[in-house]
C-alpha cells in the first residue's frame, strides 16, 4: 500500500560541499541516498518535496557537516493479507516466485489451489491445471501476501494464490 | 468381540461397567456403558442369577434409546406389520423387563434372516469367537435389521418372536439383569449411531458405586493373566444356561511386562462367591489365596489406559539386548502378527570369528560369544567376504537379494535383522543423531528416503520432553476438556502452561492446562525457527502450510521447503537465523583439498553441502575442510573479454545455461557467483572465469574505495571549465570555447577582404564567419581576421582567441597604449582622476573589471545588455588579455556612460552605496585587490543586485577574468557570494589574507599575472608600472593601492576611506 510519510534523515556533507547551494546539496544527496532504498517494512518510492532542513553541524573530526533533513516520502509498505499484482520470474516445483516491484514473492506449491500442478515437461516448466492457466517466467499473477520478512535492503514476501480471485 | 472396537476393549480391559476416566473418549464411554459386553459377554448372558442392579437413570435412558429406535425403524419401514410387531415388542421389552432374551432374540432374529431357525441350538457350541462377536455382530445387524427382514419376508419374523417369547419365558432373569444387558447392548450402540446423547450423562454418574459389583483382584501365573480369562471366559460360555451359571459380570486383567498389576486378574462380580466358584478348579489362578477387594475409588484407575507405544515401521528405536548391541540404534521393519516383537534391523557388531571362534569352542552353547569383558566390536556393516575368509561354514545365504545368515543371525544388505521382543526396545527418547541416521542411510539403497523426516519424526514424537513453551507463544489445546482453546502462554511452570485465551468463547479468561494436551500454532506467513529436535534446527523460514501438528516452511536461506513438528518451532523475530556451522558460515569458500576449493551452499546441524569448483555439490563434515579461504575483497581476474571482474560485479555465463549472478567469490580461475533466479544450490554456481563476461561492475568502485567521491566534491569546481582555467596553468586556456567565436571581424584577405562578419565557429586554423553583407559563412583563415569591438568597430589589435593569459599580460600594455580608446586608457585617466578624488574608487575603475561589475549592475540597461556577453565571454574564457580587452571596450562602449555617471556622481553614488553597507569599507580595503575589490565592489556596491554581481563573484565566469581566477579557489567565491558584506566584515585583513595565499599558491605567477592582467589592462598605470613579475605584478596592480595584499590593505583601506 501507498503511503505519504514524513520522514527524518541526517544527510551529511563533505566540506567541500559548503557553499551557497549547499541546501540543494542535501537534498540531492537525500534523494540519492534515500529514493528507491527499503527500509526494513517498507520501500521509499520518492520524495516529495518538503524540506526542512536543519543548521548543518559539523561533526568533529571528520569536518562533514550533518544536516537533519525532514522529508515526505511516497512510501510503499506490503502488507500481511493485502493482494497485489505481480510478474512471475521464474519457477520451480516447490512454487514460483513473482515481482511486485521490488519485492519478490514466493507463492509456495501448497498455496497454489490444487488443480494447477508442476508440470516439468512443458517448455519452460511450468505451473497449470491442463486448461488456460499457466504460470511461468513472465506471467502476471494477483497474488495475496500472506507473510513479509525483511532482508537487508530488501523484503521479501510469501503469497497465495489459493482462494478465490487470486491467480 | 470382532469389531475392530470391540478387540481395543478387550486390550484395554476396561470392561468395567462405571470405568469411564475423565478426559477418556467418547469411544471409552461408550465402552464404560456397555460395561460386560466384552470378551466375558457370553457369560454374563449366561449368567441369569446375579445380575445387579443398574441405575434407574440408566434403565431409562435404554427404554428410551430403544423406543427411539423403535420409531425410527417405524419411520423407515412405514407400515410394514414387521415395523409393528418390531415397536411392539420393543415397547413389550420397555414394559415388560421380564422379557430377557432380547439379545439373544435379536441374534437369532438375525440369523434367522439368513440361516435357519435351528442355529439357535448351537448356542451352547458356540466357541469364543462366536460369543464374541455375537454381540457386536448383532448391533451392527440389527440396524439393517428392518431391511433385511422385509426381504425375507414376514412369516420367519414371526416364528422367531414366538421363539423369542418362549425363550423369555424360560430365561427368568431379574429385572436388574435385563437393565444391564439393555444398557450395554444400547449403551454400546448409542455413541455408535452417533446420536451425540453421550455428553449429557454426566461421566461422574457413571463412577462405580456401592450398588455395583465389586472388583476383585485374584493371583495368578505371571504371563498366564489373559490365558486365565481366556479360561474363564470359557466356562463361562460352558455353563451358561445351565444351572451353574458363573455369577461373575466380568473378568480381566492388566498384565503385560511392565505393568504393575502383573500376576493378578481381576473379576468382577456382586459376591465373593461368584468369584471363587467362577475360578474354582482352574489353572494357573490362585483363588484361594487372598482375593484383594478393589476400592470403589481405585475401580477407575484400574482401568485407566495407558497409551501403548505404538511402533512403525520405519521408525527409530534403541536397543536394549543384547548386550552387545545395547543401546544401538534399530530400525523398524515390521511388527509381528502378535505385537509383541518387532523386526527390528542394526548394524551388527561382528569381528567374524576373531574371539567368537575360540569362545564359542569352549562354550558350545554359545551365550558366552560375548564377553562383556572388553571392548565390543565397532559397528560395522556385515560383509560377506570378512565371513567367507574367517569362518566358511557359519555363511549360508543368497547372494543375489543380499541376504545372509551366518551364525544363525540374518543379515539383509549389510544390516543384521532380528525379531526382538517390543520390551527390549527403547522406544521413547530414541533421539536418533543425524550421524547414526546416515550410517543407515548410507547402507540401504533407497537410504537418503529413509533418514527422511517421516521416521525420524515418528520415534521423535515420542521424545515430548523436548517440548519447551515459552512465554508469548501461541498455544492450541489439542486434547482433553479445554480441546480447541488457543492462547498466549503466560507463564510456564513444570507441566503446566498458563494461557490467556485469545480466541473463542473463553477469551480473555486465563486457563491453566497440562503441556500434555498442547502444541504450538502458527499460521501461514509466520516467520519461525526450529529450535529444536530435527536435523533443520535453527533453520529459519516463514510458515506456508500448517496440517495437523506438522508445519512446512519455506526456510529464508535456501528457499527451500521443509516440514517440522510445530512442537520444534518457535516465532522468530531474527532474520537470517542458521547459516554457520563452527566457523564455517554459508557461502564461505573452503579448501577440502590442495586442490578443490568448494563454496558452502547449504548447512545442518552437523555436515553442510558444498559446491566445488567442478560444479559438484557434495556433503562434507566440518572435519573434512581443511581450511577456510578469506574472502579476499581485492581479487581480481579478466573475463573472457579482458575486462576486470571483481567481487559483486555481476557477470552473466557465456555459453552454457547463461546464468547470470553477482560473484561471491573468485578464485583462481574460477567464479563462485549467487543468483537469484533458481534456488539450486542456495543460488550459487561456478565458472571459469574465462566464461563469464561482465554485465556491470558494481558502481563507481573507486569511490567506495576511496573514501567520498573527488569528482563529485565541488559543484562550484565542475560548473565549468572556467574554474579550472581560471586558476589552471598556462597550457589549460586553451581548452574551452575559442574567444573569437562570435566576435565581430573584418577580413583581411581573400575574396571576403575587407568585409564584416561574425565569427560563428572556429578551428585551430580557420575561423568561420558568417558574412554580415550576403548571408553567408565563409571559411577564413584565422590569420586574415581583423577583430572588431562589436559597437564602436575598432579594430582590437593582437586579439588571440588562445593566448595563454601569460602572453597576454605583456600583449595589453600595447594595446592599451596604442587604443588609447580601449580605455583602459580612458578609464583609466578616469580612474585615476577618481583616484585623485577617491582612491577607492580609483581602485575599482582601476580594477576595470570589478569596477565594472558594480557598474554594471546598476548601471542598467546597457550594462545589464552587455553584462551576459561579458559572463559569458569572460567566463568561458578565463582571465587574460582579451578579458581584459574586452573589458576595456565593453567598458568603453558600455561603462563610459557608466563611468560618466559613476565618474561624475556615481562614483560617490557607488560608494554610497558601498558606504551604506560596511562592505564598503571592504571594497575600500579590497582596493587593493584591484580585481579583488571588484568584486567586494560588485558585490558591495550594487547591493540591490547583488545577486548578479555576487553570482558572477561566486560562482559564475562572469564577473571577470580575476573574478574568475578568484573563483577558482573558491573561498572567494563562497565568502563573495552570499554576503559580500561578509566577505568585507571579515576586514581585508582575513580577507586578503587567505585568498592571496591561495591564489597565488595554486596558480602559478603567470596565471595570475594573466588574471590580474585582466584588470590591469585598462588601467596603463597599473600596467605600466609594474610590468613586474607575476605576484609582484599582481600586488602592482594593486599599486594603486600602495603595497602588499595583507598586511597593508586594511590600512591602506583606511586612510583611503577617511580621505573620502
Amino acid at each position: 500500500m501507498f503511503f505519504v510519510y514524513t520522514l527524518e534523515r541526517r544527510v551529511t556533507l563533505h566540506p567541500s560541499f559548503f557553499g551557497k547551494n549547499m541546501h540543494e546539496l542535501v537534498t540531492r544527496k537525500l534523494l540519492d541516498d534515500v529514493e528507491g532504498t527499503c527500509t526494513g517494512s517498507y520501500y521509499i518510492i520518492t520524495i516529495m518535496d518538503s524540506f526542512l532542513i536543519s543548521e548543518g553541524k559539523i561533526l568533529p573530526g571528520s569536518g562533514l557537516a550533518e544536516f537533519t533533513v525532514e522529508y515526505k516520502a511516497v512510501i510503499w509498505r506490503p502488507f500481511k493479507g493485502e493482494t497485489i499484482d505481480a510478474v512471475v520470474a521464474s519457477a520451480n516445483q516447490h512454487g514460483f516466485f513473482a515481482e511486485a516491484g521490488p519485492l519478490r514473492i514466493f507463492v509456495s506449491g501448497h498455496l497454489i489451489p490444487s488443480e494447477v500442478k508442476w508440470d516439468p515437461n512443458a517448455t519452460p516448466p511450468e505451473w497449470t491445471d491442463g486448461d488456460d492457466t499457466h504460470i511461468k517466467a513472465g506471467t502476471h499473477v494477483r497474488t495475496k501476501i500472506i507473510g513479509t520478512r525483511a532482508d537487508i535492503g530488501e523484503l521479501w514476501a510469501i503469497g497465495s494464490i489459493k482462494e478465490d480471485y487470486l491467480g | 468381540m470382532s469389531d475392530p472396537r470391540q478387540r481395543d476393549d478387550s486390550e484395554d480391559e476396561d470392561d468395567f461397567n462405571p470405568a469411564p476416566e475423565v478426559g477418556s473418549d467418547v469411544e471409552d464411554q461408550a465402552d464404560g456403558n456397555d460395561d460386560d459386553d466384552d470378551q466375558d459377554d457370553s457369560p454374563r448372558r449366561e449368567n441369569k442369577r446375579q445380575s445387579p442392579a443398574r441405575s434407574p437413570a440408566g434403565d431409562d435412558h435404554d427404554g428410551e434409546d430403544d423406543e427411539g429406535e423403535g420409531e425410527g425403524e417405524d419411520v423407515n419401514g412405514n407400515a410394514h406389520d414387521e415395523d409393528d410387531d418390531e415397536e411392539e415388542e420393543d415397547e413389550e421389552e420397555d414394559e415388560d423387563e421380564e422379557i430377557q432374551g432380547h439379545r439373544r432374540k435379536r441374534r437369532r432374529d438375525q440369523r434367522n434372516a439368513f440361516i435357519d431357525i435351528e442355529a439357535e441350538v448351537d448356542d451352547e457350541e458356540e466357541g469364543e469367537d462366536d460369543d464374541e462377536d455375537a454381540e457386536e455382530a448383532e448391533g451392527f445387524i440389527d440396524r439393517e435389521e428392518v431391511g433385511e427382514a422385509d426381504l425375507v419376508g414376514r412369516e420367519d419374523d414371526t416364528r422367531h418372536r414366538e421363539l423369542d417369547r418362549r425363550r423369555d419365558a424360560e430365561e427368568t432373569f431379574d429385572a436388574e439383569k435385563q437393565a444391564e444387558i439393555y444398557q450395554k447392548r444400547y449403551g454400546a450402540r448409542r455413541p455408535a449411531r452417533g446420536m451425540g446423547d453421550s455428553g449429557v450423562v454426566p461421566q461422574r454418574l457413571l463412577l462405580p458405586s456401592v450398588d455395583d459389583p465389586s472388583i476383585w483382584g485374584v493371583r495368578c501365573k505371571e504371563g498366564k493373566e489373559r490365558e486365565v480369562v481366556f479360561s474363564i471366559m470359557k466356562r463361562v460360555d460352558e455353563r451358561m444356561g445351565t444351572k451353574d451359571e458363573l455369577g461373575i459380570t466380568a473378568a480381566f486383567e492388566r498384565g503385560g511386562p511392565n505393568s504393575v498389576m502383573k500376576g493378578l486378574i481381576y473379576v468382577e462380580a456382586q459376591r465373593q462367591n461368584d468369584v471363587l466358584s467362577a475360578l474354582d478348579g482352574m489353572l494357573n489362578v490362585y483363588p484361594r489365596t487372598k482375593l484383594l477387594l478393589v476400592d470403589i475409588k481405585e475401580m477407575p484407575d484400574l482401568l485407566r489406559v495407558q497409551k501403548t507405544p505404538t511402533l512403525e515401521p520405519g521408525s527409530w528405536v534403541r536397543l536394549k539386548r543384547p548386550p552387545k548391541h545395547a543401546g544401538d540404534l534399530a530400525q523398524v521393519l515390521d511388527i509381528t502378527q502378535s505385537g509383541l516383537e518387532a523386526r527390528v534391523r542394526f548394524i551388527p557388531r561382528l569381528d567374524y570369528g576373531m574371539r567368537d571362534d575360540p569362545l564359542a569352542a569352549m562354550t558350545p552353547d554359545g551365550k558366552r560369544k560375548r564377553p562383556l569383558v572388553g571392548p565390543r566390536p565397532p559397528q560395522k556393516l556385515f560383509s560377506e567376504v570378512e565371513a567367507r575368509k574367517k569362518n566358511p561354514r557359519a555363511i549360508s545365504g543368497n547372494p543375489t537379494s543380499n541376504t545372509w545368515i551366518y551364525n544363525g543371525d540374518e543379515f539383509e544388505n549389510g544390516f543384521q535383522v532380528k525379531d526382538i521382543k517390543i520390551q527390549l526396545l527403547t522406544v521413547k527418547d530414541v533421539n536418533p543423531s543425524l550421524e547414526e541416521v546416515t550410517k543407515f542411510a548410507s547402507g540401504g539403497e533407497d537410504g537418503v528416503e529413509n533418514i527422511d523426516l517421516k521416521s525420524l519424526a515418528a520415534s521423535l514424537k515420542d521424545s515430548s520432553a523436548s517440548v519447551t513453551y515459552l512465554p508469548g507463544d501461541v498455544i492450541e489445546v489439542y486434547d482433553g476438556e479445554q480441546r480447541g482453546v488457543v492462547g498466549r502462554a503466560t507463564n510456564v511452570q513444570g507441566d503446566i502452561v498458563t494461557l490467556d485465551v485469545t480466541e473463542g468463547d473463553l477469551a480473555g479468561q486465563t486457563i491453566e492446562v497440562p503441556t500434555k494436551g498442547l502444541r504450538k500454532r502458527f499460521r501461514p506467513g509466520d516467520h519461525v525457527k526450529v529450535i529444536g529436535g530435527s536435523r533443520y534446527r535453527d533453520e529459519v523460514g516463514m510458515v506456508v502450510k500448517i496440517s495437523e501438528d506438522r508445519v512446512t516452511l519455506l526456510t529464508d536461506q535456501s528457499t527451500t521447503e521443509i516440514t517440522v513438528f510445530s512442537k520444534d518451532l518457535r516465532e522468530a523475530s531474527d532474520i537470517g537465523g542458521q547459516g554457520s556451522l563452527g566457523q564455517y558460515e554459508m557461502l564461505d569458500l573452503i579448501q577440502l583439498d590442495p586442490t578443490t576449493v568448494a563454496c558452502i551452499v547449504k548447512i545442518d546441524r552437523e555436515s553442510m553441502v558444498v559446491l566445488d569448483q567442478n560444479g559438484d555439490t557434495r556433503q562434507v563434515m566440518p572435519s573434512q575442510i581443511a581450511n577456510k579461504l578469506p574472502r579476499r575483497k581485492l581479487a581480481v581476474a579478466a573475463d573472457r573479454n579482458g575486462s576486470e571482474i571483481r567481487l559483486d560485479d555481476v557477470v552473466k555465463e557465456y555459453g552454457g545455461m547463461g546464468r547470470q549472478g553477482k560473484i561471491v567469490h573468485i578464485h583462481r580461475t574460477w567464479v563462485f557467483c549467487h543468483t537469484n533466479t533458481t534456488n539450486e544450490n542456495a543460488g550459487i554456481f561456478v565458472s571459469k572465469v574465462s566464461n563469464v563476461s561482465t554485465i556491470s561492475a558494481k558502481g563507481g568502485r573507486s569511490q567506495h574505495s576511496s573514501g567520498p567521491d573527488l569528482t563529485k566534491m565541488n559543484p562550484a569546481l565542475s560548473m565549468g571549465p572556467k574554474g579550472g582555467a581560471g586558476m589552471a596553468p598556462p597550457p589549460k586556456p586553451i581548452i574551452g570555447r575559442d574567444r573569437l567565436v562570435g566576435q565581430t571581424v573584418t577580413i583581411r584577405k581573400g575574396g571576403y577582404k575587407g568585409l564584416l562578419g561574425r565569427v560563428k565557429e572556429t578551428s585551430d586554423t580557420h575561423a568561420r564567419v558568417e558574412l554580415h553583407t550576403k548571408s553567408k559563412v565563409v571559411n577564413v583563415l584565422k590569420g586574415d581576421l581583423i577583430v572588431k569591438d562589436a559597437i564602436t568597430g575598432r579594430e582590437l589589435k593582437n586579439y588571440d582567441s588562445r593566448r595563454p593569459p601569460g602572453m597576454g599580460a605583456p600583449g595589453r600594455p600595447g594595446e592599451g597604449r596604442t587604443v588609447p580608446d580601449w580605455n583602459g586608457g580612458s578609464r583609466t585617466p578616469m580612474a585615476s582622476s577618481m583616484s585623485n578624488r577617491t582612491p577607492a574608487w580609483k581602485t575599482p575603475s582601476g580594477a576595470g573589471n570589478g569596477g565594472r561589475t558594480p557598474a554594471w549592475s546598476k548601471g542598467g540597461g546597457d550594462f545589464g545588455g552587455r553584462t551576459p556577453a561579458w559572463a559569458g565571454a569572460d567566463g568561458s574564457r578565463t582571465v587574460n588579455p582579451y578579458d581584459g580587452s574586452r573589458t576595456a571596450y565593453g567598458g568603453s562602449g558600455s561603462r563610459t556612460p557608466a563611468w560618466n555617471s559613476g565618474s561624475k556622481t556615481p562614483a560617490p553614488d557607488s560608494f554610497s552605496h558601498g558606504s551604506k553597507t560596511p562592505a564598503y569599507g571592504g571594497s575600500g580595503a579590497s582596493d587593493p585587490w584591484s580585481s579583488g575589490s571588484k568584486t567586494p565592489y560588485g558585490a558591495a556596491a550594487p547591493t540591490p543586485g547583488a545577486s548578479g554581481g555576487g553570482d558572477t563573484w561566486g560562482y559564475t565566469p562572469g564577473a571577470s577574468g580575476s573574478s574568475g581566477a578568484y573563483d577558482a579557489p573558491t573561498p572567494g567565491a563562497l565568502l563573495g557570494a552570499p554576503t559580500p558584506g561578509a566577505m568585507n566584515a571579515p576586514t581585508p585583513g582575513a580577507y586578503n589574507a587567505p585568498t592571496p595565499g591561495a591564489m597565488n599558491a595554486p596558480t602559478p605567477g603567470a596565471g595570475w599575472q594573466g588574471g590580474w592582467g585582466a584588470a590591469d589592462a585598462p588601467t596603463p598605470a597599473g600596467g605600466a608600472p609594474t610590468p613586474a613579475a607575476s605576484g609582484s605584478f599582481a600586488y602592482a596592480v594593486n599599486a594603486p593601492t600602495p603595497g602588499a595584499w595583507s598586511a597593508e590593505t586594511p590600512a591602506a583601506s583606511g586612510p583611503r576611506y577617511e580621505d573620502d
